[in-house]
């Protein structure tokens, strides 16, 4: 059954879509805020157990992001960290054809694993 | 199209200013005639640059004071100067400054500090929001060289110049 809520706080907007087989968390518009930490970190970390639970891939998508300031990759670094320790799935897609998301995302392939659990793909 | 007047911004210390910051800036360079890339990159550096101007601004007696934003365009670079007060109690943040700027400077290529710290930063409890992430970035996605200087009337003004790549 699939099943989706969506989250907002001022200009970032995080949709969670949920099929048969994958955990979606979509981002959208521009991550200004003081501490994103605040906002993100709870619905990743909710959005981690319930893939886990369920057996599910979770993938954060942030090829809609027009913006995303320093302090909004803490979050996103330690979820991917917190996920190469234990045994959950998790791919982080961005847009490879954005020099911004290309430069700052690539970095984020030193949490990806040799067996795939852990991914970062780059995408056109 | 370049060479166009400064944007000057004088902004007041509320996060609510970031979003206005954010726009000024990207129609800034966007009317200057940078690919959107570019005008990605400069707007980043102007952000990350006025978001630590505004954690930081603090006037004499304490109080939250304004943040100036000066950013010039030559043929051959973007320079963004970010101007905010300090007191005695922003010292320490003048030293973590000065450090992580060496700090990035100490890497043949700054991609490698910016590894660097988000292999920090997920080695620290999951609860601290700390990034420290911005200067690196700003070296990194804005090929900037920054530098800092006090000036006599107690503000600190980082800047971060950027050569133009055609």
């Amino acid at each position: 059954m699939e099943s989706s809520n969506t989250y907002q706080k001022d200009s970032l907007t995080i949709n969670r879509n949920e099929s048969e087989d994958e955990l979606t968390l979509s981002f959208f518009g521009k991550s200004i805020l003081h501490n994103p930490s605040d906002f993100v970190l709870p619905i990743l970390l909710e959005a981690l157990e319930m893939a886990e639970n369920s057996a599910k891939r979770l993938t954060m998508d942030f090829r809609d992001l027009a913006y995303m300031n320093s302090s909004t990759f803490t979050p996103v670094i330690k979820i991917l960290e917190r996920a190469r320790l234990a045994t959950n799935r998790v791919t982080a897609i961005y847009r490879k054809g954005l020099k911004w998301q290309e430069v700052s995302f690539t970095a984020l392939t030193i949490f990806r694993t040799q067996d795939g659990r852990i991914d970062i793909q780059g995408v056109e | 199209m370049r060479n166009q007047t400064p944007l000057e911004l004088d902004i007041q210390t509320d996060w609510t200013e970031m979003g206005n910051v954010f726009e000024s800036a990207l129609q800034f360079f966007e009317h200057a005639g940078f690919d959107p890339d570019a005008v990605n990159t400069y707007t980043m550096v102007v952000c990350e640059l006025v978001e630590n101007g505004i954690k930081y601004a603090k006037s004499s007696n304490g109080e939250l004071s304004a943040v100036h934003v000066s950013v010039r365009i030559s043929s051959q670079t973007v320079t963004i100067q970010v101007t905010n007060p300090i007191n005695a109690a922003s010292r320490a943040h003048l030293q973590d400054l000065d450090r992580t700027i060496q700090w990035v400077r100490g890497y043949q290529d700054p991609f490698e500090a910016f590894i660097e710290r988000m292999k920090e930063i997920s080695r620290e409890p999951i609860d601290l929001p700390k990034s420290g992430l911005g200067i690196v970035r700003v070296a990194v996605e804005g090929r900037a060289a920054l530098d800092f200087f006090l000036g006599e009337d107690n503000t600190l003004s980082v800047l971060a110049v950027s050569r133009i790549e055609n």
